[in-house]
């Protein structure tokens, strides 16, 4: 994790506090007065987070923060603009930039630190969650020094501080394994820290030591209950806390830190009175409780805000000038993304009527403004510790329901993957007794073919003085019917074989292979001629052998049905068709067909000629069909009888949708 | 060992053996022809064990025409156990078979077979066949050194 932060403003005193701030936090502060000195400092490549002001000697932070976001590296860069210029319009104006968040001055530097670190720990994960790191609260700071030493020795994280107060931001901070804090201090003591740390979700699970110098016996007593998991006295030997702190530790689910942000964690609160005077009164108030407020002065610019930058809590006056604080109240309430964060009333107007009211429209909780500051202190927190219950009640729902989703997206992925599983077997199984089938047909099916050929032949061979013509006519037909029965056989297994064959797609120049079947056949006809156009250059992606077949059968075909003509054509083609796959064609000027039957055509054994016009087993279309099946293609034929005939057929890529 | 001129015909189909004992007589080969019916017997003769113990090893055949489908011991299996023993690993084998399946002609050509023969339904190319194969084996073909 990179723990550098780069600081850019023009003041010097602003650059000092804050680089003092963070640096006493643990990072490393990079100072810069100007822009430029910035754009320097981030093309370093080790900035962790950015803190920007928005008024800079050379430019401006918001287009300068619109520069970070437009580089590559810039857009999860941690970006918090600080500024004086705090109206609605400048924060919308940050914000739309990309600010992460936006905090006018004057600043509590406690809150842009904690925020920092938030903001970091929201993209990186919580770099302390699970180490060995101890929280000490004590005012005295001799013995806090003392205690940090020891632990330091023993190999623990040491976290120091000097107020509760202090202590519980730091606790919420840096989420310590353990916390370990004096009974009796100024301010809110041990046993109220300890209470407050057992009411905040993000840290109700860290282990809590209270120690005390009194002798008063009933220490012990109010230490546990308020929630403190041990109890030592401060004249212990150092060695007895170590201890117990490790026994602690030891304790099964104290170690993983919750993700919810801690009550005690940087919050901002949305103040709206149209009086500057106790807008003014209350941000004080608010601030000295480390909050960061944001100030409207309608409830106008109210809603302005909360479409741009969500806010932890809602302080709204009821009597303002146009919009009413109850008619804001309704609104907020109406919207989908803030309605659910605490709204608080305040009036002058000590009426249970307006009260009432307030509460219809959907107020959280309803304060008088001649309330101590102190009242209003508490009801905020109390507001907020019920939206972080809520939240975190939320977030267990969501996580439940995320893994009963989940398992059964898994129960529903194991089911198919084992029909998947089942239905591939059976498959596989189908193909092997297919294999077989075929086999076993081409072995044993051919076998008495060759004896009733070979026995025909030797009875003319052998008996030929007592046999006549008829005879002899009888045994030539046997004999015929015999071939015929082996070349069906052999067409029927060339078919299941283009069927069974695993298809390895590769490019295939179709132009050479139709080069080299048209040879093929010339040298076994060598008398006859014929005009062969192929057209150069046509490539497929597709299986060789099977193309190699495809083409056999229908430059075959071509060649057999042009026999009879004074000057047979042949030609093989493409029609490029926009958009979509070529066309590819075989055309010739032979016997052709009645378009009536072209549908019959592709199906195996359907012949439109005679075997004693043109010899054949009415199965080269349909393995023709076949292939292109395979290949996720069409095939189609046009022709006119004594016109010849032209099939057309598309051989699509893989990749344009071709099955396999 | 000693030449015999014998050819070892492997088949199981009674009209195939006839078959082709007519088309080696009629392409006028002299050789003398011994046939077994499977692969078993194929192997007892070539090693001389079982039904033809009394046999001598030694007078190995000319050529072995092997069919491939065969009751008991399958002919690609025939072929292996001739290609594994020392006394047999160069004789010439010829398989022969009903069908152009390629994955027989792959396996056989891997299992060492020195050509691969389909018989074909027409009688006369098998007779013209027949008549190449005595041709090839036993006239033209410089048999191996003997072992």
């Amino acid at each position: 994790m990179s723990r550098s932060v780069l600081i850019v403003d023009d003041s010097l005193t602003v650059r000092m506090d804050l680089a003092e701030a963070f640096e006493a936090a643990g990072f490393q502060a990079l100072r810069c007065g100007s822009a430029a000195e910035a754009r320097a400092a981030l093309a370093g490549g080790t900035v962790g987070a950015a803190v920007l002001d928005v008024l800079l000697p050379d430019g401006d932070g918001v287009a300068l923060l619109a520069e970070i976001r437009n580089a590559p590296w810039g857009g999860s860069l941690p970006v918090l603009v600080l500024s004086t210029e705090a109206e609605v319009k400048d924060r919308a104006r940050g914000l739309h930039a990309g600010a992460d968040e936006y905090v006018g001055k004057p600043y509590d530097t406690g809150y842009v630190v904690s925020k920092v670190r938030e903001l970091l720990r929201v993209r990186e994960g919580n770099p302390d969650a699970g180490s060995r790191t101890v929280l000490i609260i004590d005012d005295s700071e001799t013995y806090r020094a003392a205690l940090g030493g020891a632990f330091e020795r023993a190999g623990y994280g040491v976290l120091l501080a000097s107020t509760g107060e202090e202590g519980l931001r730091v606790a919420a901070d840096r989420r310590p394994a353990v916390l370990i804090v004096d009974g009796m201090m100024p301010g809110i003591d041990g046993a109220t820290v300890i209470r407050r740390v057992r009411l905040d979700a993000a840290l109700r699970g860290v282990p809590c030591l209270l120690f005390t110098a009194s002798e008063d016996g009933g220490a012990e007593l109010r230490a546990l209950d308020a929630g403190a998991d041990a109890f030592v006295r401060k004249e212990e030997d150092v060695e007895v806390i170590l201890a117990k702190v490790a026994a602690l530790l030891r304790r099964p689910g104290a170690a993983p830190a919750p993700v919810t942000a801690s009550l005690a964690g940087p919050r901002k609160i949305l103040a709206v009175d149209d009086s500057q005077t106790y807008l003014q009164e209350l941000s004080e108030a608010l601030r000295d409780e480390g909050y960061d407020v944001v100030q409207a002065r309608s409830g106008e610019e109210a809603l302005e805000l909360l479409a741009l930058q969500s806010v932890d809590c809602i302080l709204l006056d009821l009597v303002m000038p146009g919009l009413g604080g109850q008619e804001t109240c309704r609104r907020i309430k109406a919207a989908p993304v803030v309605r659910d964060i605490p709204l608080v009333l305040l009036t002058a107007r000590e009426d249970r009527a307006a009260m009432i009211e307030g509460f219809g429209a959907g107020a959280d909780d309803y304060i008088s403004k001649s309330s101590e500051l102190d009242v209003l202190r508490a009801r905020v927190r109390a507001q907020l510790r019920r939206k972080q219950f809520e939240d975190e009640n939320r977030r267990i729902r969501e996580d439940l329901l995320r893994s009963e989703l989940e398992a059964s997206e898994a129960r529903g992925a194991r089911q198919v993957a084992e029909a998947r599983a089942a239905l591939a077997d059976e498959l596989e199984r189908k193909n092997r007794e297919l294999e077989a089938f075929s086999y076993s047909v081409s072995h044993d099916l051919r076998a008495p073919l060759r004896s009733i050929d070979g026995f025909g032949r030797a009875l003319v061979e052998d008996c030929a003085d007592r046999l006549d013509e008829r005879g002899r006519h009888h045994l030539d037909r046997i004999r015929a019917a015999t071939q015929r029965m082996g070349e069906l056989i052999d067409d029927l297994l060339a078919l299941s074989r283009v069927s069974r064959s695993e298809l390895r797609r590769e490019p295939v120049k179709l132009s050479d292979v139709a080069r080299s079947v048209m040879e093929e056949l010339r040298r076994k006809e060598p008398e006859r001629s014929a005009t062969v156009e192929l057209q150069d250059g046509l490539l497929v992606e597709a299986d060789l052998r099977l193309v190699r077949i495809l083409l056999e059968n229908l430059l075959g075909n071509a060649w057999k049905f042009t026999a009879k003509k004074a000057s047979p054509r042949i030609e093989l083609g493409a029609r490029v068709e926009f958009p979509g796959e070529p066309h590819f064609f075989v055309r010739d000027n032979g016997a052709g067909f009645d378009m009536a039957y072209a549908g019959k055509l592709f199906s195996p054994f359907q012949r439109l000629h005679s075997d004693k016009e043109f010899p054949g087993t009415g199965i080269g279309l349909a393995t023709v069909q076949r292939i292109v099946d395979r290949h996720g293609g069409r095939v189609w034929a046009e022709g006119a009888v004594g016109r010849g005939a032209a099939i057309f057929f598309t051989l699509p890529s893989a990749r344009s949708g071709g099955r396999s | 060992m000693s030449r015999t001129g014998i050819i070892l015909l492997v088949e199981d189909n009674p009209d195939d053996v006839e078959l082709t004992l007519r088309a080696f007589d009629k392409s006028k080969l002299a050789n003398e022809i011994v046939v077994v019916h499977d692969g078993e017997e194929a192997l007892d003769y070539l090693f001389a064990t079982g039904a033809h113990a009394g046999r001598d090893a030694g007078a190995a055949p000319e050529v072995v025409l092997l069919d491939i489908k065969l009751p008991k011991i399958d002919g690609l299996a025939v072929l292996r156990r001739i290609r594994a023993d020392a006394r047999t690993r160069r004789l010439p084998v010829v398989v022969l078979t009903s069908s152009n399946e390629e994955q027989d002609i792959v396996s056989s050509y891997d299992l060492g077979a020195n050509s691969f023969v389909r018989k074909p339904v027409d009688f006369t190319q098998f007779v013209e066949a027949a008549r190449h194969l005595g041709l090839y084996w036993l006239v033209l073909n410089e048999s191996p050194p003997l072992p």
